[in-house]
């Protein structure tokens, strides 16, 4: 019976739960913005699912046939019984997404996180442009994202010199780069941080080897044709770097 | 319980032999690198489950749907009765319930429980994921009308029919957990009006248990016990794909491969590992077209939704372990064979 109450108390926490992250925009480290509306809903869905637990409690007992509707077959009470009703190292399981999201302070995804994720820089391959997607994009400050979508479509490096870009990103550095190089980079999430991409423009910057792994940093410059360790690419010579907060909307959208 | 209790001692049994000689050998930086990479396991671990819990509550809500409002038997009716027109039907069922391969696991076992054939529920598992208006909307959206989006609704099809045509010849009680009430006798018709009680006398079962309101809320907590009961196998699958996300370099996949039969085994495992819901996954296959042949692609498409690290913990909730194992690996080589089948014919 215990276990039974423990129940709607535990579709009531995971329900806040999941609030606090929409309310107060943690949300966006752990998924795409346009499914946000969905863990909305879901945190109204668990509420009002723990809150049919009192309601059936009231109703089952005038009405018996209530546990059935609960135990399942009506041939095997006691086996449905033993099933339906959880043991406590499951519930406690479904507690633990709660506590580990307190537990851990919640942060997107960094450079550490890209040393085991493929990288795209826009002159190898990869970056996904979707069939139906605008093919130029509009006018104004393109992101990292926009700009490699770019890239890949006219494939020559020089097709970009003297192109004025400005762009929010941490940094990002591995032996691959000189010490007046570094790459400016985001993680691309389509869905959640599970499908992420990092993406990156290479920054030329004379005191690049200066500057902290995993700091955000707004770099405003122009483009010009050079390579990455072998390979021709466009390369983003900066004029000024300036250390920023973690933007709200840490992650680009493919869509 | 008691299978679960099982597992779930396998599963941190393993993680406390693996976990500290991976951890050693990923980190030479010691303890900072270690807490960065348990920041970042939890990050990916909450990012699935946070998306994955609407998916499953919609999965658990239809359940509970079904279960107060659907008569027993009446599926076992209106199935075909032979077994490839029923396996067909399977495989078709998706056009009707728009699910994603959270939301399928819960609605297939309560169908179980009103009475399904085992045959076409599992045709239902393996084919909704993809046979159905969203997932055919967000591939069109990803990959434009043409054969991408044909395969793998084709594909998805054929094999999940296929697979569920083979286990019509298996016994509902091999392959399910708990005995399906099909296999209760044919006086089946009688119980439905008037249901000899087992807890109390018929006057207390006959007739609907109380009000309209009172039947949803029936419907509700039965959707809150199916969502508990779920997430459990939720959050172990999630926490598992989070473990090989952080653990396994991507680079270390994707080197592996473009021959016309490393390329598709590279994409499946990817597929398997990801764990990504099958209503968005057609954009992240954008992201490989370049470096991977369009077979593969489709093999990731394809058995993505059927197969991957955290829907096989759930089957774990509905079926036996052999079941599971056969569930896995059946649609593994089924498309492994067609993709294969496709580079070699394709020129790709």
């Amino acid at each position: 019976m215990m276990k039974q109450s423990f129940k709607p108390l535990l579709l009531i926490a995971l329900g806040i739960f999941l609030y606090t992250r929409f309310a107060n925009g943690t949300l966006l480290f752990y998924i795409n913005q346009r499914f946000a509306w969905l863990t909305l809903l879901a945190a109204v869905g668990l509420l009002l699912v723990a809150a049919s637990y009192r309601q059936s409690h009231r109703a089952g007992r005038q009405h018996p046939k209530h546990q059935h509707g609960h135990a399942g077959p009506p041939s095997s009470p006691p086996e449905a019984l033993h099933r339906q009703t959880a043991s406590w190292g499951g519930l406690l399981l479904v507690a633990l997404p709660i506590a580990l999201g307190l537990l851990v302070p919640p942060r997107p995804l960094g450079a550490t996180a890209m040393q085991s994720r493929e990288v795209n820089i826009g002159s190898l391959s990869s970056a996904p442009a979707p069939a139906n997607q605008k093919l130029v994009t509009v006018q104004g400050e393109k992101d990292i994202l926009e700009w490699l979508i770019d890239f890949q479509r006219i494939p020559d490096p020089a097709a970009f010199d003297g192109q004025a870009a400005q762009v929010i990103g941490f940094v990002y550095r591995d032996d691959r780069f000189t010490s007046e190089t570094f790459m400016v980079s985001r993680f691309a999430v389509s869905c959640c941080v599970a499908d992420a991409t990092a993406v990156g423009l290479i920054v030329r910057w004379p005191q690049a080897d200066a500057l902290e792994k995993d700091q955000w940093v707004e770099v405003g410059g122009h483009f010009e044709a050079g390579n990455f360790s072998g390979e021709p690419a466009p390369v983003l010579v900066a004029e000024s770097i300036t250390p920023v907060e973690i933007p709200n909307q840490p992650y680009l959208y493919y869509y | 319980m008691q299978r679960f209790n099982r597992l779930m001692a396998a599963l941190l049994l393993l993680f406390l032999l693996l976990g500290p000689v991976v951890l050693r050998s990923l980190s030479p930086a010691g303890l900072p690198a270690t807490i960065e990479r348990i920041q970042i396991f939890v990050t990916i671990f909450l990012g699935i489950f946070i998306e994955a819990a609407p998916f499953l509550l919609a999965g658990s809500l239809v359940s509970g749907l079904i279960e107060v409002f659907v008569d027993p038997g009446l599926l076992g009716r209106l199935t075909p009765r032979r077994p490839v027109l029923a396996a067909l039907a399977g495989a078709g069922l998706g056009l009707a319930f728009p699910v994603c391969e959270c939301g399928v696991v819960p609605v297939t076992r309560r169908l179980y429980q009103k009475g399904l054939p085992p045959s076409v529920g599992i045709a239902f598992l393996l084919a909704a994921p993809v046979v159905n208006p969203v997932v055919i909307a967000s591939t069109y959206t990803a990959f434009g009308w043409g054969w991408m989006l044909l395969g793998r609704l084709g594909l998805s099809f054929l094999i999940a029919a296929g697979i569920g045509f083979l286990f019509h010849l298996a016994r509902p009680d091999e392959l399910l957990l708990s005995p399906a009430p099909a296999a209760i006798p044919v006086a089946h018709a009688a119980h439905e009006h008037a249901p000899a009680g087992h807890s109390g006398p018929p006057s207390s079962h006959s007739g609907p248990p109380s009000s309209h309101s009172g039947r949803i809320w029936e419907a509700l907590t039965t959707a809150g016990d199916d969502f508990l009961d779920m997430a459990r196998y939720l959050i172990l699958g999630s926490m598992l794909a989070a473990g090989m996300q952080t653990l396994v370099p991507q680079a270390a996949l994707l080197a592996v491969g473009g021959g016309p039969f490393t390329s598709v085994v590279t994409m499946l495992a990817l597929a398997f590992v990801l764990s990504i819901c099958s209503t968005v996954d057609a954009f992240l296959a954008l992201a490989f077209v370049n470096t991977f042949t369009p077979a593969s692609i489709l093999g990731f498409l394809v058995f993505g939704p059927m197969v991957d690290v955290k829907s096989s913990l759930m089957f774990l909730g509905v079926f036996r372990r052999r079941a599971v194992a056969y569930l896995i690996l059946l649609p593994l080589m089924m498309v492994m064979a067609a993709t294969t089948y496709l580079n070699l014919n394709l020129g790709g």
